[in-house]
C-alpha cells in the first residue's frame, strides 16, 4: 500500500516570549492510503498539533515529516499553500469556524476552491447533494443549524478532492444523530481520513486508533483491540488502567520472554 | 460576497467609511479651501484696488488699440472697452477739451437734457460745462478735410450729460476737472460719437508725426479684470498677460500701456503666498491624523475577519489572493469613500466660503483636488494594509493558538518618532532653518502633530506601567472593580491606540483653540493700535485750525494728522487724543496716557508772527562793512499751501540804510503768512582780508508790511528774549551776528527745539519728519510706550500746535483723521455729516480685524480650528469605540466573573475606571500636547500676512477657551465612559459561557 503520511521522529515545540512548550516528542507513525485513523488522549496530549502538522499548518521542529511523499519540511510556505489545497482537507473543531457565516452554503464551497484549478474542483451541488444540503444552498452559513454547518464544513474540506482529510472534534458539539450522519458521511467518503476525537463512536467507526499521551504515541488500536506501542529507545507508556499496578515513578523488573518482556514491580 | 460581509459588520464597516472618509475630506478640503481663500484673496484685493490698479489703458496713436489687444484674453477678463479721444484747444483758445467717445458711453452717463450723440460731429457736454443744447463747439484741430480753405468743423451739442467720475469707464482718470469745480484751462469731455472721428480733421493711423505731438486720435482699450470671474488659480495667468501688456507698450513709442497691475499683483502676492504653507502644512497634519484613524479602526475590521482570513489561510489560498480577500472590504470602502469625501468637502468648503470668506465664490473641484483625494485614499490604503499586515500574515496557527508575538520593533517606530520630534523642536526653538519665503515660521504650524504623536507615545507607555505599579496595590486591598480595571490598562491591549487617538486629535484642538484665541486676541490688539481708536474718519486736507475746528463742534473726538514715519508722527491735542484713543495701561508701566500727553504741550511758547499784505519792510542799523564784504538780510516765511518756506531778500544791510523793503510772497497777500526766520548771510569778495571781516550786529528794529497801501507794524516782539531763539541781549532790537562764525540766523521761540514727544520703538537721534514731511526736527521723549494709540510702526505722538508750529505746510503724505470715542462712532459720523465735513473714508477696528483674518494666516487658522474640532470629536469617537471593542471581548470574562459571583457593581466600576483613566489619560495628555505645542509654536506660526512692528504680539495662552475645551474632552470622555461601560454590562450574559470565547 502507499504511504499517506508517515512520521519520522517528529518533534514539536513551541516556542513563546517566556517558555519553550514541547508538544510531541519522537512521533513515528504511519498511515496508509484510504486508511481512517482517530487521534484519541487527554486534552492537552498534542493531538491537534499533530493534526496542524499533518494539515501543513505547521513544519516540525524536528523530525521529518511525508505527505504523500512530499516531505513537508522541505517546502516553503507557496508550496505549503498549494499542497493545503490540492491535496488536504481540514475540518475544525466547532463547525461554525469552518464557515464563512455570511457567505451562503454555495459561497462557502466555491471560496474553499478558489485555490486549485478548475478541473480538480468537485460541482458544488454535488457535493452539497451529497451532504443533503441542496436545499439550503443558498441560505447563508450562519443560519444553519449545528448539524448542517458541521456537513457544510465536510462539504468544504471535501470540495477540492483531497487525498486527505483532517478532522478535528467533528461530533463535539453535535447531538447524537447528527454527530452519527457526520461520522456516516466521513466513513463513506473512503479517503484517507485523520480524525481527532474523544467520541468514542468516532473512534470505533475508523479502522484503527492512535492515543496520544504526553507528546508521544502511547496506544494504538486495530480491529477492536488496543495495542501500546514501543517508540524510539524502547519507551513504553503503560496504559493508565495499568498505574495502580505500576504507579508512574515506581520501579519494575523487565523479565524477557520468547515473545516480548514481562514488567513485574520491584519490591524496595 | 464582499457586500455580505460589508452587511455582516455594517456598524463598523460604517464607522470605517466615516473615518475613511475623513483623510480624503482633509485631503481635498485643503486644496479646496486654499483655492477659495486665494480667489477670496485676490478678489479682495482687487475689490480695495483704485481702478488703474485693476486694469490696463492701452493707447495708441498709430494703431487701433481695440484691434493690439484683441489677442489678450483670459476667462477673467472683460471686453474691451474701446474708444478714441482727441485733446484740442477750443477756437478761442481759452480751454483743452477731451474730444471723445467710448463704447457704451451712453450706458454709463445720465442725460440730463437732449441725447447721445448718434452721428458725426455730434456731441455731448457735461452740464459744468455751460454749453446748452444746440449750441456748436469748435476745436481748432478739427477742421472739415473736404474744404479748400482750411475751416474749423462745428461740433453741435446734442445732449448734456453727468456722470460718476468713479465709473469703470473713466479708468480713474481725472477727465471731469469742470464738473470738479477746477476750470483752470481744461474742460470736461465732449462725448461724441465714433463716426466723427472718420469724418473730421486728423484721424487714427495719419501722420506720425502729428501723432507724436498729440495732434491726433489717440485709439483706446480698457481692460479691466471681471473681480466676480478670477479665481486664486489665475495669478499665473494674470501675470503672463501682464507681461504680454507690458511687452506691448515697449514695442513702439505710439503705444502705451497705462496701469498699475505691478503693484496690484505684489499686493496679491503678498497675501497669497502666506496662505499656501500653512493651510499645507494644517493638510498634511489633518491627512496623517485621518491615516492614523484609519490605520487603527481597519486594524479593527480586519481583526473581525480573522477568522474568515485564518480560513483563507487554511484553503491554501495565495498570499496575493490572501491580500485581496483580506483587504477587500476595507478596500471598498475607501473608493466608496472617495466621493463621498470629495462631495463632503465641497459641501464643507462651500458652506465656509459662504460664511466666512466671501458669498460670491463658486468652490469646485478642479483636477488637483481630486488628485489630494486619490492621493489620501492610496495613503488610506497603505495604513490599511500596515494594519492587516498582522492579521493576513500570522500564521494560522498563531491566531488560532493565540500566541502572544514579541512586540521589540514598536520601540523602533517610537524611537524614531521621538527623534524626529526632538529635532525638529530644537530647529522651531533655536533654529532658523525650517523658515519660508516669507520668512516667517509656518512650519511651525507642524508642530502641534509631532508633539501630539511624541506625547502619546510616551503617555500610552506610562499608563500600562503605572497601572501595573497600582494593579500589586490593588490585588491586595480593595474590591474586585479596581483590581480588574488596573489589571486590564496594564495590558495596554486597547490603551496603546486610544491614548495615540486621542491625544493625536484633542492636541490638534487644543492647539488650534490656543492659536485662534492668541491669534485672535493679537488682532484685536494690532488692530486697536494700529487703528488708534475705535473709529477714524479720515477727511480732507486742510489745515491745523480747520481740523480742530472740526474736532471742536463734535464732543468726543480728536483731531489727528498722521505723516509716515520712519519715525511715524502722529501730531493730535493731547487732552483729547487721552479721552479718545483705545490704550492700554500695559503698554507704558501702567501709566495711564492723559498723565503722559498732558507733557507734550510745552508750558510756554511765543505767540507767531503773522504777516498779511504784499510789501514788508525792516528798519535795522547795521555797523560799517569792511571793504570786500557785504551781507543779505533773508525773511523766511510759512505760505499757506504750501510746504516750503517762501524766501525773500529784504535787502543789502547797509550802515547808510536804515530801512530794507521788498514784496511779500504772493501767498501772503490773500492769507496771512507766518514769520519764521530772519537770516544774514555774509559773503566776502575775492580778495577781501578774512582777518578784516565784519564785527557787530544788523539790528532789526522794526518790521512793517503793507496791505491795501497801508504799513502797519507787525508785532514781532524784536526787543523781546522770549520771542526769539536763540537767546540775544536786546539791542533796541533783534541783533544779527555779521561775524563769521556769529548767529547769523534767529527765528520766533514759537515751538521748542527739540519736540516734547511720546515715542515707541527705537527712535533716538532720529528726526521727525514734520507735517510737511521736509523740515525735520528733533525730538525728546517724554515717555515712552511699547506701543503707541494709531501708529503701525515706531514712531511718536507729538502736539499737534506745537508740531504745526514746526511745519511750513502739510505733506501730501499726511493722513488727516478725526477720531472718535469708543461706542461713538455713528454719533460722530452723523455730526460730520451734519456739518458738511467730507469723510474720505472711515476706519473701524473691527474692519481691520476682518482684514487680518481674510490674509493669508488669518485663512489657514481658520482651516486648522474647523477642521481639528472636526478630528477632535472623530479621534474621540474612535477612541471610544476601540474601548467598546476590547470590553466587548471581555464580555466571556465578565460573564464568568458574573457566574463566578461576582457582583454587579464592582464589574460596573471596573469597566468605568477603565474607560474613564484611559480616556482621561488620553485627553489630558492630548490637552498637554496642544498647550506644549502652543507655547513652542506659536511664537512662531504666522498670524499676520506681515508681521506688525507695533505693538509687540502677545502670545501667553488664553486660558478660558482652552480650560473650556479641556472640560469639555474630559465631560464627553466621562460620559463616553459611563454609557460605554453600561451598554457592555447590560450585554453580560451568563449564557455566553456556552459559546466559545470570541
Amino acid at each position: 500500500m502507499t504511504q499517506a503520511v508517515r512520521c519520522d521522529g517528529v518533534v514539536q515545540i513551541y516556542k513563546t516570549k517566556e517558555i519553550e512548550v514541547v508538544a510531541l516528542r519522537d512521533i513515528d507513525l504511519v498511515i496508509e492510503e484510504g486508511e481512517s485513523v482517530a487521534f484519541l488522549g487527554p486534552s492537552g496530549a498534542g493531538k491537534s498539533t499533530l493534526l496542524w502538522l499533518l494539515a501543513g499548518l505547521l513544519r516540525p521542529s524536528a523530525g521529518r515529516l511525508w505527505l504523500g511523499g512530499t516531505e513537508i519540511g522541505r517546502l516553503g510556505p507557496r508550496a505549503l499553500d498549494r499542497l493545503r489545497a490540492a491535496q488536504i482537507g481540514v475540518v475544525l473543531q466547532n463547525p461554525a469556524r469552518n464557515l464563512i457565516p455570511y457567505a451562503s452554503a454555495v459561497q462557502n464551497v466555491t471560496f474553499a476552491q478558489r485555490a486549485v484549478r478548475r478541473r480538480a474542483r468537485r460541482a458544488a451541488g454535488d457535493l452539497l447533494d451529497r451532504v443533503g444540503l441542496n436545499g439550503v444552498r443558498d441560505k447563508p452559513a450562519g443560519r444553519l443549524s449545528g448539524g448542517e454547518q458541521q456537513r457544510l464544513a465536510v462539504a468544504v474540506a471535501l470540495a477540492n478532492r483531497p487525498r486527505l482529510l483532517l478532522a478535528d472534534e467533528p461530533t463535539s458539539q453535535l447531538d447524537m444523530a447528527t454527530g452519527q450522519t457526520v461520522i456516516e458521511l466521513i466513513k463513506e467518503l473512503g479517503t484517507t481520513s485523520v480524525v481527532v476525537t474523544h467520541d468514542p463512536r468516532v473512534s470505533e467507526a475508523t479502522s484503527r486508533t492512535v492515543t496520544i499521551r504526553d507528546g508521544r504515541i502511547g496506544a494504538e488500536g486495530r480491529h477492536g483491540e488496543d495495542f501500546v506501542v514501543v517508540g524510539r529507545e524502547g519507551a513504553v507508556q503503560l496504559p493508565p488502567e495499568y498505574h495502580e499496578l505500576l504507579p508512574p515513578g515506581s520501579m519494575a523488573r523487565v523479565e524477557p520472554l520468547p515473545d516480548g518482556v514481562v514488567l513485574r514491580r520491584a519490591e524496595s | 460576497m464582499m457586500l455580505r460581509g460589508l452587511w455582516r459588520r455594517r456598524w463598523l464597516s460604517l464607522i470605517v467609511l466615516i473615518i475613511a472618509v475623513v483623510p480624503v475630506v482633509a485631503g481635498s478640503l485643503g486644496p479646496m479651501y486654499t483655492d477659495a481663500a486665494r480667489t477670496t484673496l485676490i478678489r479682495e484685493t482687487l475689490d480695495k484696488a483704485i481702478l488703474d490698479h485693476r486694469g490696463w489703458r492701452v493707447t495708441s496713436v498709430s494703431d487701433d488699440a481695440g484691434e493690439l489687444v484683441k489677442e489678450i484674453t483670459a476667462p477673467f477678463l472683460l471686453p474691451p472697452i474701446r474708444g478714441a479721444e482727441l485733446l484740442s484747444p477750443n477756437d478761442k483758445a481759452t480751454k483743452t477739451y477731451p474730444l471723445m467717445w467710448v463704447e457704451g458711453q451712453c450706458d454709463h452717463v445720465t442725460t440730463v437734457v437732449g441725447r447721445c450723440p448718434r452721428a458725426a460731429n455730434e456731441i455731448m457736454v457735461s452740464r459744468a460745462s455751460g454749453f446748452t443744447v444746440g449750441d456748436t463747439v469748435k476745436l481748432s484741430l478739427l477742421s472739415d478735410p473736404g474744404a479748400e480753405k482750411r475751416r474749423l468743423t462745428p461740433l453741435r451739442v446734442v445732449g448734456v450729460y453727468e456722470t460718476d467720475a468713479a465709473d469703470p469707464l473713466w479708468y480713474g482718470r481725472s477727465l471731469f476737472p469742470q464738473t470738479a469745480g477746477v476750470t483752470e484751462g481744461n474742460g470736461d469731455p465732449l462725448l461724441t460719437a465714433p463716426e466723427t472721428q472718420g469724418t473730421v480733421g486728423v484721424k487714427t493711423g495719419g501722420d506720425r508725426i502729428d501723432a507724436l505731438v498729440g495732434a491726433a486720435w489717440t485709439s483706446t482699450a480698457i481692460l479691466y479684470i471681471d473681480r466676480n470671474k478670477i479665481t486664486g488659480d489665475d495669478v499665473a495667468s494674470l501675470e503672463s498677460l501682464h507681461a504680454r501688456l507690458r511687452a506691448l507698450g515697449r514695442t513702439g513709442e505710439t503705444t502705451t500701456v497705462f496701469g498699475y497691475m505691478d503693484e496690484t499683483l505684489e499686493a496679491v502676492h503678498r497675501r497669497v503666498d502666506s496662505l499656501s504653507v500653512p493651510t499645507t502644512l494644517v493638510t498634511v497634519q489633518l491627512v496623517a491624523l485621518g491615516w492614523l484613524l484609519l490605520f487603527l479602526t481597519v486594524r479593527d475590521l480586519v481583526a473581525a475577519r480573522a477568522q474568515e482570513i485564518a480560513l483563507a489561510r487554511l484553503r491554501g489560498l495565495s498570499t496575493l489572493r490572501i491580500w485581496a480577500f483580506g483587504l477587500s472590504e476595507p478596500a471598498f470602502l475607501l473608493l466608496a469613500a472617495l466621493p463621498i469625501g470629495i462631495a463632503a468637502s465641497w459641501a464643507v468648503v462651500s458652506r465656509m466660503a459662504a460664511t466666512l470668506l466671501r458669498d460670491d465664490l463658486v468652490v469646485t473641484v478642479d483636477g488637483f483636488t481630486v488628485l489630494c483625494g486619490v492621493a489620501a485614499v492610496f495613503g488610506g490604503l497603505l495604513a490599511t494594509a500596515l494594519a492587516a499586515r498582522q492579521t493576513v500574515t500570522q500564521p494560522v496557527v498563531e491566531q488560532w493558538r493565540r500566541t502572544p508575538r514579541s512586540r521589540r520593533r514598536a520601540w523602533v517606530v517610537d524611537a524614531v518618532v521621538l527623534a524626529i520630534t526632538a529635532v525638529g523642536l530644537a530647529e522651531l526653538l533655536a533654529g532658523d532653518v525650517i523658515t519660508d519665503a516669507t520668512g516667517q515660521r509656518a512650519s511651525a504650524l507642524i508642530a502641534p502633530g509631532l508633539l501630539a504623536v511624541a506625547l502619546a507615545l510616551i503617555a500610552r507607555r506610562l499608563l500600562p506601567l503605572a497601572c501595573r505599579a497600582l494593579f500589586r496595590l490593588t490585588r491586595t486591598h480593595g474590591d474586585i472593580g479596581a483590581f480588574l480595571a488596573m489589571r486590564q490598562i496594564s495590558r495596554g491591549s486597547a490603551t496603546a491606540s486610544t491614548v495615540i487617538v486621542l491625544a493625536a486629535g484633542l492636541g490638534l484642538a487644543v492647539f488650534a483653540v490656543a492659536a485662534w484665541s492668541v491669534t485672535s486676541r493679537n488682532y484685536q490688539e494690532v488692530a486697536r493700535v494700529h487703528n488708534g481708536a475705535e473709529t477714524v474718519f479720515v477727511v480732507p486736507r486742510s489745515d491745523v485750525a480747520t481740523l480742530r475746528k472740526i474736532s471742536a463742534d463734535v464732543p468726543g473726538t480728536a483731531p489727528v494728522i498722521v505723516t509716515p514715519g520712519p519715525p511715524a508722527m502722529l501730531a493730535t491735542d493731547p487732552a483729547r487724543f487721552a479721552s479718545v484713543a483705545l490704550w492700554r495701561p500695559s503698554y507704558a508701566g501702567n501709566r495711564p496716557l492723559n498723565g503722559m500727553t498732558a507733557k507734550l504741550t510745552p508750558r510756554t511758547a511765543a505767540p507767531r508772527v503773522l504777516v498779511g499784505g504784499d510789501r514788508i519792510r525792516a528798519e535795522v542799523s547795521t555797523p560799517k562793512m569792511p571793504d570786500g564784504w557785504s551781507a543779505i538780510l533773508y525773511a523766511d516765511f510759512r505760505v499757506t499751501g504750501e510746504t516750503k518756506p517762501a524766501i525773500i531778500p529784504l535787502g543789502r544791510p547797509d550802515s547808510r540804510i536804515k530801512v530794507h523793503e521788498w514784496g511779500l510772497p504772493r501767498g501772503c497777500r490773500e492769507a496771512v503768512c507766518e514769520l519764521r526766520g530772519l537770516r544774514l548771510e555774509v559773503t566776502m569778495a575775492a580778495g577781501a582780508s578774512l582777518e578784516d571781516g565784519p564785527t557787530g550786529s544788523v539790528v532789526v528794529k522794526k518790521l512793517e508790511v503793507r496791505q491795501d497801501g497801508r504799513w502797519s507794524t507787525v508785532d514781532a516782539g524784536l526787543a523781546d528774549t522770549n520771542r526769539w531763539t536763540p537767546a540775544f541781549v536786546p539791542r533796541g532790537g533783534l541783533p544779527l551776528s555779521l561775524e563769521s562764525f556769529g548767529t547769523g540766523a534767529v527765528r520766533p521761540d514759537t515751538f521748542p527745539d527739540p519736540l516734547p514727544a511720546l515715542s515707541s520703538g527705537p527712535g533716538a537721534g532720529q528726526k521727525l519728519p514734520g507735517l510737511d514731511d521736509g523740515h525735520f526736527s528733533g525730538f525728546e521723549s517724554v515717555a515712552s510706550a511699547q506701543a503707541l494709540p494709531g501708529l503701525n510702526a515706531p514712531g511718536v505722538v507729538v502736539d499737534l500746535e506745537t508740531a504745526d508750529r514746526v511745519a511750513y505746510g502739510y505733506s501730501p503724505r499726511t493722513e488727516f483723521q478725526i477720531w472718535a470715542a469708543p461706542g461713538r462712532g455713528d454719533e460722530v459720523r452723523e455730526a460730520l455729516r451734519r456739518g458738511s465735513v467730507p469723510v474720505l473714508a472711515t476706519r473701524t477696528t473691527d474692519d481691520l480685524v476682518s482684514g487680518y483674518v481674510t490674509q493669508g494666516p488669518g485663512l489657514a487658522l481658520l482651516l486648522l480650528i474647523v477642521s481639528a474640532g472636526v478630528a477632535a470629536l472623530l479621534a474621540l469617537g474612535r477612541a471610544v469605540l476601540a474601548l467598546h471593542t476590547a470590553a466587548r471581548r471581555r464580555t466571556y470574562e465578565m460573564a464568568a466573573l458574573e457566574a463566578a459571583g461576582a457582583r454587579v457593581r464592582p464589574l460596573r466600576v471596573a469597566l468605568l475606571l477603565e474607560q474613564t483613566i484611559t480616556l482621561s489619560w488620553g485627553a489630558l495628555t492630548g490637552v498637554l500636547a496642544g498647550l506644549v505645542a502652543a507655547w513652542a509654536a506659536l511664537p512662531r506660526v504666522p498670524e499676520f500676512a506681515e508681521t506688525p512692528v507695533t505693538p509687540p504680539l502677545d502670545y501667553s495662552l488664553v486660558p478660558v477657551p482652552v480650560l473650556l475645551v479641556a472640560c469639555a474632552v474630559l465631560a464627553l470622555s466621562m460620559i463616553a465612559a459611563a454609557v460605554t461601560s453600561e451598554l457592555l454590562l447590560r450585554g453580560v450574559r451568563v449564557d455566553q459561557l456556552r459559546e466559545a470565547p470570541a
